[in-house]
């Protein structure tokens, strides 16, 4: 077997004394967290020891001595050999450095101390005298190897996939590097020993430099409770006002959840509760959650404040506001002239003339009725522009979500004319289908969901025949209008769609995630990748434990926060399939969405 | 150490590094040629010539310019995403194998993949493009049922050596895996 | 090319160059062959043709051959797979277009199957099903690559409608220089012949074969107080399901003991299911769907009577299970099912609803008044009619004869397709083999033979399957790296 010492870095050139650590049950192999110098009194150690267990919940123990000779010390061997009586372990490691050389020399005790053997050249070997079996001639060769890592990063990185709440009882143990990474997590307490305190230990670990920063991000801490204890009686106010019976009853009800604006408002109320919330987040998920939630907030407001200091200097509504009408007004004039070119012979098609006539004159009539809804709104709308460009400070989404509302609105006519069409056509086609296997003697048989072959009568067949036709000749007509009111339904769905994306984007971007990776990258770890130290022959291998950041996708896919556009969504083919039947599409999130 | 010399499916030559840390940590690294000037120089060449001829018939300096940033922009991508220059697969008795592949431009990417999630490691056949090849892979296993395989990493992707240097390769893996399992 | 196999058998290990150089002496009989079964049929695809390529297969690796089958992609089952006895099936990316046949451009599967020819060092290309678009650009491509090619055909045409003329004219042209073919009847020889316009002295008859331990009898099985009809095969048009509708009420209106039993799935499946709603024959009619080879038999021992209605067949396997497991077996007198069995197991009728229905009687009288033979006697003679063992001894009869033959060198090739196949098809195609040969060529130039890896043998002279049976390699399921 293949002992694996993690041993930190900070502890290469620490003065012999005892290490501490733990050993990871079922992998054989130890994880070296500090070194206490001489000298000591046992008792204390084992009392610091004991008092640490207690504190961060990891089994630690004494593993073995340490020992890099200064000049002057000497005859330390048996000195060292005696303290695994003192601290009875099953295993004793004394690992020592000579001054010069870059490898440690390794020797394992068993329990009982019986024998130690070393290889003359300096390999670090254990012959196992097994009782049972006389003069032990199996040698079983024992070989270690020394991990060396980082413990300031290794204690701070994340190693992903994360871990989901308890462990699983059940189920495997977590593997050898999460243990080992836990292990040196949990273990903080015990880096809390200063060098410079005037305690009767001292030790070697990794300490924290910046004292002052962390004081103040503790004042921080304790400032925002009062913050968070704020915003939760304004959302309790607000929740209250949202629940008044009004809100639930069906017109309004339904549109609230039509439009986008709510549908935004609604989501921050809920992204405001989880912030808000006085308990600090538990567990590394929850805390990143929070972070990333805060992070796109301030990022929305600030691009949202950015834009109303945009709208207000020199007037834009004004100028907004004026060439909204006369746009409104040619998107009709432009409607009217294409419907004037269907009713005629549109591409040379030749179409059933009184068919067109009708369908013509009914849309005709319904521009008309819009134009004159605009010319009456039109005063108004410098006044709902400049309020609407007040909620641009609760967030340029804010801003993003009226306007696709306001979009919706304008071009509500496109959309009436896409409904109908779209019915028509729809009609039409479900008639011809049914028609078409009346026509073959077949019949859909609704119980079985398949199609069944039947026995119609004369008369049937005589007037189903004829109806099939007269279907089959008026279906060009209907199919060219619903053609072209669908291409203008899509554009403004196109339209709408980026508009959503771009919410939801601003929305669900792990804006801190991302700075994170950037700054910290040991920060979120997908792995840990070794190399091989230089080593001396002779000497047992030594290898560098580096942490392996989270590649950036997949940052971005581990921590988005979840909003509708993560559902899955209508395939393009699915898509089509619903425009050639004449399904209605919309662009409201949790049905299909055109654009992505 | 020692270096050998094999060939890879399409006949290229490439080079086998093996490095033996520990009698139970191994090393090896399958290297590809570098990128030959004489390639670069003729890419690029027939880049800048087909520019000369657009700007030669159409009279627009842009064309000429936009030539350069594209072969420089083009040489850039090709070096750091599409080269690689070598592959290790370093593997370290009773804790691990770590796959790495460096590219020419030295970035590189790395993956450890821990001793108790490796079945076996294996070589197996598979059709690649138009050509049916031999490579070396790992199990991994899969932790709700012990005996079957979740997933297959694949070594040496884009060197691709043949069967006798991946033979070697397999032998001395086998060698370690079996003593520390 | 002759210059090419020279290379191969250097390349290759001491005793197959043993056997190399033994091609001219007397001991030809003794020879292994390195054989490739192509078809776009196999498992998991069921049938007739997959069966047989299994089983002919599995004989042929039990005699020392070395075998390999290349079959194309089914769904997720892509690359390289062993089944039985190191049996390794390639299952090639190649898009299917209809009826689980590949589309064919003539050029595009060369690349793969160059590759599989050359790795396996194969010696003879047993291409199987003239549906099977595949073996038809394997055989093609074989002798460009100057490999020895046998073609085995499971199927009779027409030679009345377009679409018989058109896949007539392709069978002439892929088999005119093929050296042997392999007929599984004598009507499907006659077919074969007057089809592709072949000499009938390269056309063999070696009939399908079924496992006689796997089909007993076993009349415990079988419900007193009532007849029973077993009917198994794909509900398909060419099965003539269309016919088993009108049978069905006929004969349940006569008699009220009689019941049906149905295994099988297809497009027809819907026919029956409106006979059985239609004359309310729910209890009676029983449609098991799609069985498995396994269960075929369990199935098969609960009737008296097994039920053919083909309106197309070669040679009908269907019918020797039936009476292999002692059934008494009526089906319509139709290709090369007249060959099949003895005349006294078999009631033979025109395949029309009223003949069909007239046997039946005869047969369901014969079974009142109790005059059919006994299960295990039929079993008896049927027995040792079909062995696998039999048909692979006489088709390694083929290959020895075809390995003494010589593949015919490009310039021989082409006068002989344009003597054959006509003055505007025969120079199409001339003009595609020449291409098929300048491609080989261009393949050969960027991936030359040396730099492919020669297969490690599985079964064979040197197979390592038996000897490391155990070896971990071989028992994982073989996944696929596609770039």
């Amino acid at each position: 077997m293949v002992l694996k010492v993690f041993f930190p870095q900070c502890c290469n050139r620490a003065d012999s004394g005892l290490l501490v650590g733990r050993w990871i049950t079922g992998h054989d192999s130890a994880v070296v967290l500090a070194v206490i110098h001489y000298p000591f009194i046992p008792g204390q150690v084992k009392r610091y020891i004991q008092q640490m267990q207690a504190q961060s919940g990891v089994e630690l123990s004494v593993l073995g001595s340490w020992s890099l000779p200064k000049e002057g010390q000497e005859g330390m061997e048996s000195f060292l050999r005696d303290l695994s009586t003192i601290f009875p372990q099953e295993r004793w490691l004394q690992i020592s450095r000579e001054i010069g050389k870059t490898g440690f020399i390794c020797e394992i005790m068993s329990q009982n101390g019986k024998k130690v053997q070393q290889e003359a050249k300096n390999k670090s070997v254990e012959e196992e005298k097994d009782t049972g079996l006389g003069d032990g001639e199996k040698e079983d060769e024992e070989k270690v190897i020394f991990v060396h890592y980082e413990q300031r990063k290794v204690m701070l990185s994340q190693l992903h996939p994360t871990e989901t709440g308890d462990h699983d009882p059940k189920s495997e143990p977590p593997s050898e590097l999460r243990q080992m990474f836990q292990t040196v997590a949990q273990s903080k307490p015990l880096f809390f020993l200063d060098k410079y305190d005037d305690g009767p230990l001292k030790s070697t670990h990794w300490q924290s430099e910046g004292r002052e920063a962390s004081i103040i991000v503790e004042l921080l801490k304790q400032a925002t409770v009062p913050l968070c204890l704020l915003v939760t009686w304004l959302l309790s106010i607000w929740t209250w006002i949202c629940n008044i019976k009004i809100f639930s009853f069906w017109p309004l009800h339904f549109l609230s959840s039509k439009l986008s604006t709510c549908v935004q408002l609604s989501y921050r109320t809920e992204h405001m509760r989880i912030l808000s919330s006085p308990k600090p987040a538990v567990g590394h998920t929850q805390f990143m959650r929070k972070a990333n939630i805060l992070v796109s907030f301030l990022v929305d407001v600030a691009l949202g404040i950015l834009l109303m200091s945009w709208l207000y200097r020199d007037n834009h509504v004004s100028v907004l506001a004026n060439t909204l009408v006369p746009v409104a007004d040619h998107v009709a004039k432009e409607l009217e002239e294409l419907l004037q070119w269907l009713m005629g012979a549109p591409a040379g098609l030749k179409m059933n003339r009184a068919l067109d006539q009708v369908l013509g004159r009914f849309f005709l009539y319904h521009i008309h009725l819009w134009i004159s809804y605009i010319h009456l709104m039109s005063p108004f709308i410098e006044g709902i522009l400049w309020y609407g460009g007040l909620s641009a400070c609760l967030g340029l989404t804010f801003a993003l979500s009226l306007l696709s509302d306001m979009v919706a609105l304008l071009t509500f006519h496109i959309y009436c004319f896409y409904v109908y069409g779209a019915r028509l056509y729809c009609l039409k086609i479900y008639g011809l289908s049914s028609l078409w296997r009346l026509f073959r003697g077949k019949k859909w048989n609704v119980l079985r969901q398949r199609v069944d072959s039947c026995s119609y009568d004369l008369d049937q067949l005589f007037i189903g025949t004829l109806l099939f036709t007269i279907l089959l000749f008026l279906l060009p007509t209907t199919a060219l209008y619903y053609l072209v009111f669908t291409l203008l339904r899509l554009v403004v769905v196109l339209f709408q769609g980026i508009l959503h994306l771009s919410v939801d984007f601003i929305n669900s971007f792990p804006l801190f995630a991302l700075g994170l990776r950037i700054c910290r990258p040991y920060r979120l770890a997908e792995g840990v990748k070794f190399s091989v130290l230089c080593e001396e022959p002779g000497t047992a291998l030594h290898l560098l434990m580096e942490i392996n950041p989270l590649k950036g996708s997949t940052v971005v896919q581990t921590y988005r926060t979840p909003t509708y556009s993560c559902y899955p969504r209508d395939s393009w083919a699915a898509l089509i399939k619903k425009l050639f039947v004449g399904e209605l599409i919309y662009p409201w999130r949790h049905k299909t969405t055109k654009t992505d | 150490m020692e270096d050998e010399a094999f060939t890879d499916i399409s006949g290229k030559p490439i080079t086998l590094d093996c490095q033996n840390h520990s009698s139970f940590c191994r090393e090896f690294t399958v290297s590809s040629p570098k990128v030959s000037i004489g390639k670069v120089m003729v890419y690029t060449c027939a880049v800048w010539l087909f520019a000369y001829a657009v700007f030669f018939f159409t009279q627009i300096t842009a064309v000429l310019s936009g030539a350069i940033l594209i072969t420089l922009v083009g040489m850039m991508f090709h070096i750091h995403f599409v080269k690689v220059d070598h592959e290790s697969l370093l593997v370290i008795g009773s804790l691990g194998i770590q796959v790495s592949s460096s590219y020419a431009s030295g970035r590189e990417i790395t993956t450890f993949i821990e001793m108790s999630k490796i079945k076996d490691i294996i070589i197996n056949e598979a059709i690649y493009m138009h050509q049916i090849i031999y490579y070396l892979c790992v199990l991994l296993k899969d932790p709700s049922e012990p005996n079957a395989v979740s997933s297959v990493v694949p070594l040496f992707q884009s060197s691709k050596p043949r069967l006798n240097c991946l033979v070697k390769v397999y032998k001395s893996c086998q060698e370690i895996l079996s003593k520390s399992q | 090319m002759g210059q090419r196999r020279k290379v191969a058998a250097v390349n290759t290990h001491p005793s197959q160059r043993d056997i190399g150089a033994s091609t001219d002496a007397p001991r030809v009989h003794n020879r292994k062959h390195n054989i490739c079964m192509v078809s776009d049929f196999f498992y998991p695809n069921m049938g007739g043709v997959e069966s047989h390529i299994y089983q002919l297969s599995q004989c042929l690796i039990e005699k020392g051959h070395k075998v390999v089958v290349v079959t194309h992609a089914y769904d997720k089952r892509k690359g390289v797979r062993y089944l039985t006895n190191g049996l390794k099936v390639y299952y090639l990316p190649l898009q299917v277009m209809y009826n689980q046949s590949t589309a064919t451009t003539c050029f595009h599967s060369l690349p793969l199957l160059r590759c599989v020819f050359v790795r396996e060092h194969i010696t003879v290309v047993h291409a199987h099903s003239s549906f099977s678009a595949m073996a038809h650009d394997a055989l093609f491509h074989a002798k460009t690559m100057g490999l020895n090619t046998v073609f085995t055909d499971h199927s009779l045409f027409g030679f009345a409608d377009v679409s018989s003329v058109l896949t007539n004219k392709l069978l002439t042209v892929s088999l005119c220089d093929t050296n042997h073919i392999v007929c599984v009847s004598y009507t499907s020889k006659e077919n074969t012949v007057l089809r592709a316009a072949l000499n009938p002295e390269i056309v063999s008859v070696i009939p399908n074969a079924v496992d006689p331990t796997d089909f007993t009898p076993d009349p415990s099985q079988r419900q007193d107080g009532r007849i029973t009809i077993v009917v198994i095969s794909r509900l398909v048009y060419r099965k003539g399901i269309d016919l088993l509708g009108g049978i069905i009420p006929e004969l349940c209106l006569k008699h009220p003991d009689l019941h049906f039993l149905i295994g099988g799935e297809g497009p027809k499946r819907i026919v029956l299911e409106e006979v059985r709603e239609k004359y309310q024959l729910h209890d009676r009619v029983r449609l098991l769907g799609a069985l498995e080879h396994k269960d075929v038999r369990g199935v098969l021992v609960q009737g008296h009577i097994f039920l053919n209605t083909s309106l197309t067949e070669a040679f009908c396997m269907a019918i020797v299970e039936g009476a292999s497991c002692g059934l008494q077996v009526v089906s319509t007198r139709v290709g090369g099912i007249p060959e099949v069995l003895p005349e006294d197991l078999i009631t033979l009728c025109e395949p029309s609803v009223r003949s069909l229905c007239a046997g039946l009687e005869t047969v369901i009288a014969q079974h009142r008044s109790g005059s059919v033979p006994s299960p295990s006697s039929i079993h008896a003679r049927v027995r040792n009619l079909y062995t696998w063992r039999n048909v692979a001894e006489r088709t390694e009869k083929v290959y020895d004869r075809v390995a003494r033959e010589e593949v015919l060198p490009l310039d021989r090739r082409l006068r002989r397709l344009r003597a054959h196949c006509g003055p505007v098809a025969g120079s199409i195609f001339a003009f595609i083999a020449v291409l098929d040969f300048l491609f080989l060529v261009l393949l050969q130039w960027l991936v030359p033979d040396q730099v492919m890896d020669i297969a490690v043998d599985a079964t064979g002279p040197l197979g390592l399957w038996r000897r490391e049976a155990t070896s971990k390699r071989e028992g994982y399921s073989k996944q696929q790296e596609t770039q």
